[in-house]
């Protein structure tokens, strides 16, 4: 380019400000004049050599006390925070969507899988026990077969689970490493790095310890078969390896089947508390560049209508009006969304890995009858142990088991009473555990009744346990077996009948997770065209606004 | 506790809020001081429990549960210069942890609590519990010499020495309907005078707390070995701090995959006769 050092000063040049091309300052003549600055530069010989800059700014300020040079920058101005709108809102709503694609698509339904792990594992165990109490009476409950049956099937869930597992974790794996990139959250991705490999391990030695498992439970079956054994009396040999295996079961395999499981869920929190804080921030920067948007507008109107003596602009005033619904609109959509996410996180997904644990550990608790039944010497510890996992379940203060299922009646007939609106609900005594608060906390609306079938079926089960002990302790074994392989019958027993309303209201719980994220969706889904078209939309009227304006000058 | 400054995120939001008048950031709002962010921490610890907390006379306290507050103070990057102990007692446990009107120990505000503290559903509402780092088990230490006491079943009628305040005769009783004359001490350090006296025939407690006091005397008591009922020993965090609660159970995973958690209860309790689990129990949640 040419130096234009000898330009005239005090005159309005094209090209001397870095302004747009069309501007044409110098074509406003009329408005020349009226720039009456004081002389910019002392007309001395430095003109010539350093003063060449000097006389840049000096041109450039005077063209910038021009009203077209005004307009054009208060437009800009306007162009570009209508562009920073869409640009921050652009990605806030991606954050949105793929916060709401992980939980609802991604980890989220994937966690799930995990519960089935443990679940599958503690059948494992119990069908064995049944298995082995039987004895050579393989007619009891729905017999022998059906629970060797059931044992297969429990162990190529847990096979199946494990892969799924190990495979969900090499996903979060990669997914971690993208998400902490993105969210600069060091320390929550360092944890989840770290986490992989705990993992992992735990996943690895559930893996190892499930063949060694295997083996005792072939071999305890052998032993138990070969001695003849009748039910309810298992050979001394075979309780030998039981017991080993039930040990490993419950020391090793279990133990980190479930904590695998709580992991999944402490990562689903983690991507859904980032996700939320980068919308929650997002938010903000949407919100400021509205409120810039909004500034400018009302700066550009309040100029034209100063400068050109114009009453209203309306092109500018709808640009205005647009640029409100377009930031409410966005951020009532990511507010909105984010309450989706969060409600089908917590009461649908959260509730059903909490009813799917609980259904997990009654499995093992209801196992802990059988396992009272064929190890008299440790009877008292299965019976407590029992007692334990009752609590973990459903707890109300009790000491031992008599107490117990006086407890859980009350809170049985409450609930009933309460879900047919026969009871206030203060009355209730209060019960915690998987299936007291938590349950009523994240009971969803409509929800009384299948919980309280749950519970109902649950003391039924209690029933069914007090029978079966007492039986026990009136010398009665053979009853005590007979109540025993009744409660764990594959179709009709008590334990299938709370599993089914168990199954019931869970299910309740996951399509509530599924309403819940595809809700979110569509607060969102508008978004991806409305958001563009109304910001070219409002790029039009701010133009259209300016033009004629700008017009009066060429 | 003292925070790291990785809050500026937050910050900045709340700056940008403030400045733009806008209410809807309720999820930056809401983040509340987590132990993950924290620099140092003050652990609470039991003083008078020998192998699991014990002040150690220069002011200084020992014992697995140390070891364990420790290893997870390591894990969230807490180096163990940063780390203090106070020693807190049972009955303190809930009130050092409040929300609201934390009890102060020493002047200090207690960010966790590893001081044989059971998990129980009723406490589970007060307190977010990380763990179990060890699950006890309720077991009787009688003296070496008692032949006669094979089992729990062999306590009836005999007296039976607990803490006061603690419900593990209630557990013989009650639970599994043995009749056996209870006492009550203060500490279970009386109660273990009294058996060594031939006062009261057993002590009834947490095996682990058992095995601690066993490594005092070595050869004068046995533990009978039968043990019943789980005692987890959990974690006691802040009520609502899911995030510390999680990551502590993943340090616990980890103390027990590296085999560290089977060094330190080797360190503590080798030759009690004490069975001790070398694998990770199972978790309790942080929900």
């Amino acid at each position: 380019m040419p130096p234009d050092s000898d330009q005239e000063l005090g005159r309005d040049r094209p090209g001397s400000p870095p302004a747009p091309s069309g501007a044409s300052p110098a074509r406003g003549a009329r408005d020349a004049g009226a720039v009456v600055g004081p002389p910019a530069l002392p007309g001395g010989a430095d003109t010539r050599t350093g003063g060449y800059a000097r006389d840049r700014v000096a041109g450039a300020r005077r063209w910038l006390r021009t009203t077209p040079a005004r307009v054009w920058l208060l437009t800009v101005v306007c162009l570009v925070s209508v562009a920073g709108l869409f640009g921050s809102a652009t990605l806030t709503l991606n954050q949105a969507r793929e916060g709401l694609d992980v939980v609802g698509h991604g980890a989220g339904p994937q966690a799930m899988t995990t519960t089935d792990l443990y679940l599958a594992l503690a059948d494992m165990d119990a069908q064995l026990a049944d298995i082995l109490l039987m004895g050579t009476d393989h007619g009891l409950g729905s017999g022998r077969d059906e629970a060797v049956e059931r044992y297969e099937e429990s162990r190529s869930r847990a096979n199946e689970a494990l892969l799924q597992a190990a495979s969900l974790i090499e996903d979060n794996a990669e997914e971690g490493g993208a998400g902490e990139a993105a969210t600069g959250e060091d320390g929550a991705g360092e944890g989840r790095a770290e986490e992989r490999s705990v993992q992992e391990l735990d996943l690895q030695a559930v893996l190892d310890g499930m063949g060694e498992y295997e083996q005792l439970a072939t071999d305890a079956r052998l032993r138990n078969d070969e001695a003849q054994a009748p039910p309810g009396e298992v050979d001394a040999t075979a309780l030998v390896s039981y017991r080993q295996a039930t040990r490993l079961m419950h020391t090793e395999l279990l133990p980190k089947a479930f904590n695998v499981s709580l992991d999944s869920s402490a990562i689903i929190r983690a991507h859904h508390e980032e996700g939320q804080s980068a919308v929650a921030l997002g938010l903000v920067w949407v919100g400021s560049a509205g409120v810039v948007t909004l500034v400018s507008l009302v700066g550009l109107q309040l100029y034209l209508r100063v400068r050109f003596r114009r009453r209203v602009n309306v092109p500018v005033l709808a640009a205005t009006a647009g640029t409100l619904l377009l930031t409410a609109g966005v951020v009532l959509a990511l507010v909105t969304s984010g309450e989706h996410q969060r409600d089908a996180k917590e009461e649908g997904l959260d509730a059903a890995m909490a009813l799917s644990r609980a259904g997990a550990i009654s499995t093992d608790m209801q196992a802990d009858q059988s396992r009272y039944l064929v190890d008299p010497t440790h009877a008292d510890n299965y019976q407590q142990v029992y007692l334990e996992r009752a609590q973990q379940v459903l707890f109300r203060p009790a000491d031992n088991l008599e107490d117990y299922y006086a407890a859980i009646d009350e809170v049985a007939a409450a609930s009933s009473e309460q879900s047919e609106g026969g009871r206030a609900d203060g009355d209730a005594p209060v019960a915690l555990g998987y299936l007291g608060e938590n349950a009523g906390d994240s009971l969803l609306p409509g929800q009384e009744g299948a919980l309280a079938d749950v519970l109902v079926s649950y003391n039924a089960l209690q029933d069914r346990d007090r029978e079966l002990r007492a039986a026990v302790e009136a010398g009665d074994l053979d009853s005590a077996v007979a109540v025993r392989m009744e409660i764990a019958h594959a179709e009709d027993g008590a334990f299938r009948a709370y599993e089914q309303a168990l199954d019931e209201l869970t299910g309740q719980h996951k399509e509530a997770f599924t309403a819940g994220i595809a809700r979110g969706d569509s607060a969102l889904a508008p978004w991806s065209w409305l958001l563009p078209v109304g910001a070219l939309a409002l790029l039009a009227l701010v133009v259209l606004g300016v033009r004629p304006r700008l017009a009066e000058y060429r | 506790m003292m925070f790291r400054h990785r809050r500026t995120v937050a910050a900045a939001a709340l700056a940008a809020a403030a400045v733009s008048g806008m209410s809807a950031c309720s999820a930056v709002l809401g983040e509340e001081e987590s132990l993950v962010d924290a620099t140092s921490l003050t652990v609470g610890v039991k003083a008078d429990q020998p192998g699991l907390g014990l002040e150690d006379g220069e002011g200084g306290f020992e014992g697995f549960d140390v070891d364990v507050a420790l290893y997870i103070a390591g894990e969230l990057g807490i180096p163990e210069g940063s780390v203090e102990f106070v020693g807190v007692t049972s009955d303190q446990r809930e009130d050092v942890l409040d929300v609201e009107d934390p009890l102060l120990v020493s002047g200090r505000r207690v960010d966790m609590v590893v001081a044989t503290y059971s998990i129980t559903p009723v406490r589970k509402t007060e307190v977010t519990f990380a763990g179990p780092y060890y699950v006890a088990k309720q077991d009787v230490l009688v003296r070496s010499d008692a032949a006669e006491i094979g089992g729990v079943r062999d306590l009836e009628g005999l007296d039976v020495c607990q803490g006061e305040g603690s419900n593990s005769t209630t557990r013989i009783t009650e639970g599994l309907g043995i009749d056996v004359v209870p006492t009550e001490e203060p500490t279970y350090t009386d109660c273990i005078d009294l058996l060594r006296e031939g006062d009261v025939d057993a002590v009834s407690t947490d095996n682990l707390i058992l095995a601690g006091f066993q490594t005092q005397s070595p050869g004068e008591f046995r533990l009978v070995g039968n043990p019943f009922t789980d005692e987890k020993y959990g974690v006691g965090l802040r009520y609502g701090d899911v995030a510390a609660c999680e990551a502590v159970n993943r340090a616990i995973s980890k103390m027990y995959q590296d085999g560290v958690a089977d060094d330190m209860l080797s360190r503590w309790f080798d030759g009690t006769g004490l069975e001790t689990l070398d694998s990770v129990p199972q978790f309790e949640g942080c929900a």
